[in-house]
């Protein structure tokens, strides 16, 4: 009975689905009030997720593992749903009848997406991976301009359940070499046979359903015009909690070839380096400020997997906190979007013109966000950075880092293109006022904090990193 | 060493604190109050300056090696240590940086564009070049290095002139290209030294393998050598220098620069001697042809700003003569030409800022016998020419003169063509002030007042640094030397 223990943010949530299951079917409540309820209970469901953080053990037929690597990525996916929950007081892209399944939708995604990190058998992976789906196949064409952006919708969709698909056909091939579906199994009968083809094709198979919510080089395709047509919102939830979960994945299960086969790591550096310069190359060109931000992200799964790849434990500490940095990072960035353009409208960048002025907290905020995805120190992003291409080194791939860093100084040019609208350019006509109430400042004065902090005194977080990394089975 | 040293008041670090301070009080002053702004800068450059004069005069001649080193252990995992120290070569670096910053500083005070986020990044910017030089771990040169890169980009775009965002953009993606060499070549070091360390002196001591050395020596060459403008990865250098306003011109080139060749000689040299050996004859081909291409380009140029930027490539080319050279006079008057170099470089920039406020033009032939309008303001520059040229009796001289004694006797043809290219920039920096000083008068700046004493003032200082070290060679020589001995006696 006490297992249940280990069960609880996920309770949490289910609990907290069920409240706004309970208003969607109200229409009296207003949005007002809704939200400040969804404030409460996000917030609440990220004390109860802290609180679990040194929780261990098996649950629900071993199907399900606690610790201390679940544990820190359902921390930072309550953390990401909560800071979007939060600036979602001015919900304007999605119609005031849908607020209440907006987050209903929010919160069963991120029950989902918790229990896949913890999922500890491939059919539980799967079943959890499609909840959280679901969920976001649903809010994408939530948007209120549903006949502009309907193509939207149904490309995410059809794209996400081929990924599923594959995904599937990937596990039966893994449970056809392995004869088991149990991860700890896995990892212990994969790398002796990963040298049969049918190993590899499953594993990589598998994979694809991961790269395709990370958005990895080939599997990006959704993510522009997924990040452009869905709300400002649901983009937010999409480019930061959601990724949080694909990067976990991805960690988990490129680690089950255990490194032993050099064709396997060789397309993962493959993928790796044409993520990197396809996401990087391809930003440069974009006008739309969420649509840079989807290609940027095209980059960033290629720099997180030069840790991954690395198959070590530095490699899995460095990928934990790079996801975590990018996290903020990228959250910083869509929180000024939201602000910016908080009737709804999709961000040009070239609006952006004169923020400094209009709000420089703002212009601040998004300018240290912006450095930190471009790597520049002292932010979390440099750092993040800094270890992902160090624990590649020590397994001696030099030229994937140098591709790395040559990367990093094609995307310092559109991100600087985006400060440079924030601060040198003079509006073409005068844009609307931002309005920053309190709760924006403080939320942007602990994001800033934060991504310097972090950026400057990585030592307990990197500390905290390696212990989870050590906790993969 | 013990993961923790110091025994001492923590000057490098107060010294440090001077600009993060001066940074932080201007962020809390409202944008409103410009002259406050403007007196806080300049306090927290001056206090900058005083600490750095008092620790040049408290460094030990006799004792020499590494002095007032605070030692912290930062991320333990990676073996990153905050440790700052200094020797003969930093300790004249960081004397240049805090006299460019106050004087620069001081050369602003007519600012009026946003003049609180001006001297904002100019703090930031310089916490970065004080930070890489006290800086002894490998991690920490990294990021002050970067945190120096960065401002210069709104600094030049915002407040600069002539094609200033294509000069800022292409001289932040050059730059930045360079630390993209420059990163995986310590992170290289450290996985070779087993990833334990960053300490650059740790490292010094493992004794990498002869490939180990050749590949990271010429990623830091390459890396650290687009910021010391060496020839062919100079061209971000002219367009920048040009685009900047003064004190960033003055900043830049006067102390950035420096960071370059400073870098090359830290991290490359020290940590990879055989590489050095290796690569040496590159090292001193290259630095050649910068001399002589940067003194003929200079030749051909109508613009103040461009002449000044091609004359920096053809000095700084001199550096790089000196460092590959691997003598002690080389060695010696490379350190010391980085240091005349930056305080002349700051003049001759301060020099033309007057006059181009003034007279909104820095174009050669529209300018002419200024000397008689504003002979004061004509006499910086014209101080600074001679500099440039190496006369004797300014700081130049005796730099110029240990790196071609020990050039041409390393490398005889090199060091004579260097020479040669000297011939041919006294011949350009001749030309130039003929025409602009002296010369048919423009009437159109008949009525130009001449810089006010206020204004002359840190103008002045830079022209008394750069005698006073000319009549005393010694004083910093002796500085110098007290760190190449050792060093070259170890190659």
């Amino acid at each position: 009975m006490m297992k249940w223990v280990l069960f609880i943010p996920e309770l949490y949530y289910l609990l907290m689905a069920v409240v706004f299951f309970a208003c969607s079917l109200s229409r009296r409540l207003q949005s007002g009030v809704l939200y400040r309820w969804a404030v409460i209970l996000a917030g609440g469901g990220l004390l109860a997720t802290v609180l679990a953080v040194n929780q261990n053990g098996f649950i629900f037929f071993d199907c399900y593992r606690v610790d201390l690597y679940s544990q820190l990525f359902k921390i930072l996916l309550a953390l990401g749903t909560f800071w979007v929950i939060f600036s979602c007081s001015e919900l304007q892209g999605i119609d005031s009848r849908y607020h209440a399944e907006f987050f209903l939708l929010t919160t069963v995604c991120t029950l989902g997406m918790m229990m896949l990190v913890s999922a500890n058998e491939l059919l539980t992976v799967y079943v959890s991976i499609e909840l959280s789906s679901y969920s976001l196949y649903l809010l994408v064409p939530m948007r209120k301009q549903t006949e502009i952006y309907v193509e939207t919708g149904i490309k995410y969709f059809m794209i996400g359940v081929t990924a599923s698909a594959f995904m599937l056909f990937g596990i039966s091939f893994i449970f056809g070499v392995a004869h088991t579906t149990y991860v700890p199994d896995l990892v212990k009968t994969l790398p002796s046979l990963i040298k049969e083809p049918a190993a590899i094709i499953g594993l990589v198979l598998t994979l694809c359903g991961f790269f395709f919510k990370q958005a990895l080089f080939p599997f990006h395709s959704w993510a522009p015009d997924v990040y452009m047509g869905a709300a400002n919102q649901v983009t937010t939830y999409i480019a930061t909690a959601s990724k949080m979960a694909a990067a976990a994945m991805v960690i988990r299960f490129v680690n089950l070839s255990g490194g032993e086969s050099p064709l396997f790591t060789q397309v993962l550096v493959g993928l790796a380096v044409l993520s990197m310069t396809f996401g990087n190359l391809v930003a440069i060109i974009q006008k739309d400020l969420k649509r840079l931000l989807a290609y940027s992200s095209i980059a960033h799964a290629g720099y997180m997997m030069i840790g991954i790849l690395t198959m070590s434990e530095h490699g899995v500490a460095s990928a934990i906190y790079y996801s975590a940095a990018y996290l903020v990072m990228n959250f910083a960035c869509f929180m000024v979007i939201m602000k910016v353009a908080d009737d709804g409208r999709n961000l040009q960048i070239k609006e952006l013109a004169g923020l400094h002025k209009r709000s420089p907290l703002l212009a601040m905020t998004l300018m240290l966000g912006l450095f930190g995805l471009a790597g520049i120190p002292p932010t979390v992003g440099f750092t993040g950075k800094f270890l992902v291409f160090a624990a590649a080194l020590r397994k001696g791939y030099l030229i994937l880092v140098i591709i790395g860093m040559i990367n990093a100084t094609i995307s310092l040019y559109y991100y600087l293109i985006v400060i440079k609208a924030a601060y040198l350019l003079e509006p073409e006509r005068p844009y609307p006022d931002v309005r920053v109430d309190t709760w924006t400042r403080a939320l942007s004065y602990g994001l800033i904090v934060l991504m310097i902090y972090l950026g400057v005194f990585p030592d307990q977080f990197v500390a905290l990193t390696e212990a989870a990394a050590r906790s993969l089975p | 060493m013990t993961s923790m040293e110091m025994a001492h008041f923590p000057i490098l670090s107060t010294i440090l604190l001077s600009t993060v301070l001066g940074l932080l009080v201007i962020l809390f002053i409202p944008a409103d109050r410009p002259k406050l702004i403007k007196q806080v800068s300049l306090g927290f450059a001056g206090l900058g300056l005083v600490l750095c004069l008092w620790l040049y005069q408290a460094y030990d001649l006799q004792k020499g090696g590494l002095q007032f080193v605070e030692r912290f252990l930062w991320v333990e995992s990676l073996g990153i240590y905050y440790f700052n120290a200094v020797d003969g070569i930093n300790l004249p670096m960081l004397l240049l940086t805090a006299v460019v910053l106050f004087t620069g500083v001081w050369t602003m005070w007519d600012l009026e564009l946003r003049v609180k986020e001006f001297f904002a990044l100019v703090f930031l910017l310089v916490a970065g070049v004080y930070g890489v030089f006290m800086s002894m771990d490998l991690f920490w040169i990294f990021v002050w290095y970067d945190v120096s890169l960065f401002p210069m980009y709104p600094l030049i775009a915002i407040w600069g002139s002539t094609r200033k965002e294509y000069g800022a953009m292409k001289l932040t993606l050059y730059l930045l290209a360079g630390s993209a060499l420059i990163l995986p070549g310590i992170l290289y070091l450290w996985a070779q030294a087993g990833g334990v360390t960053f300490d650059l002196f740790e490292l010094q001591k493992i004794g990498f393998s002869p490939f180990a050395q050749k590949l990271a020596f010429i990623f830091f060459y390459i890396g650290f050598g687009i910021l010391a403008a060496v020839w062919p990865l100079h061209t971000w250098s002219p367009v920048g220098h040009v685009a900047a306003p003064t004190a960033v011109s003055m900043i830049h080139a006067g102390v950035l620069m420096k960071l370059g060749a400073y870098g090359i000689l830290r991290l490359g040299m020290t940590l990879c001697p055989e590489g050095l050996a290796y690569w040496a004859d590159l090292m001193a081909l290259l630095g050649t042809v910068g001399i002589v291409y940067g003194a003929f380009v200079g030749l051909a140029q109508t613009d103040l700003k461009y002449v000044i930027g091609y004359s920096s490539v053809s000095h700084m080319g001199m550096v790089g003569l000196g460092l590959s050279t691997m003598t002690v006079n080389g060695i010696n008057g490379a350190v010391f030409q980085m240091f005349a170099h930056g305080v002349m470089t700051a003049l001759f920039f301060s020099a033309v800022g007057y006059i181009y406020d003034r007279t909104h033009t820095k174009m050669i032939p529209d300018l002419g016998g200024l000397s008689r309008t504003m002979p004061v303001a004509s006499a910086f520059f014209i101080v600074a020419a001679f500099s440039g040229i190496g006369v004797p009796c300014m700081a130049s001289f005796w730099a110029e003169l240990l790196v071609f004694l020990s050039a041409v006797k390393t490398y005889p043809v090199r060091g004579i063509l260097a020479v040669f290219g000297l011939v041919v920039s006294a011949l350009f920096m001749l030309r130039v002030v003929q025409r602009t000083f002296y010369g048919e008068r423009n009437e159109r700046w008949a009525h130009i007042p001449d810089v006010p004493l206020f204004l002359a003032t840190p103008r002045i200082i830079l022209v008394s640094i750069i005698i006073f070290f000319g009549i005393f060679p010694k004083l910093m020589l002796d500085v110098i030397q007290s760190a190449v001995i050792p060093f070259v006696g170890s190659l």
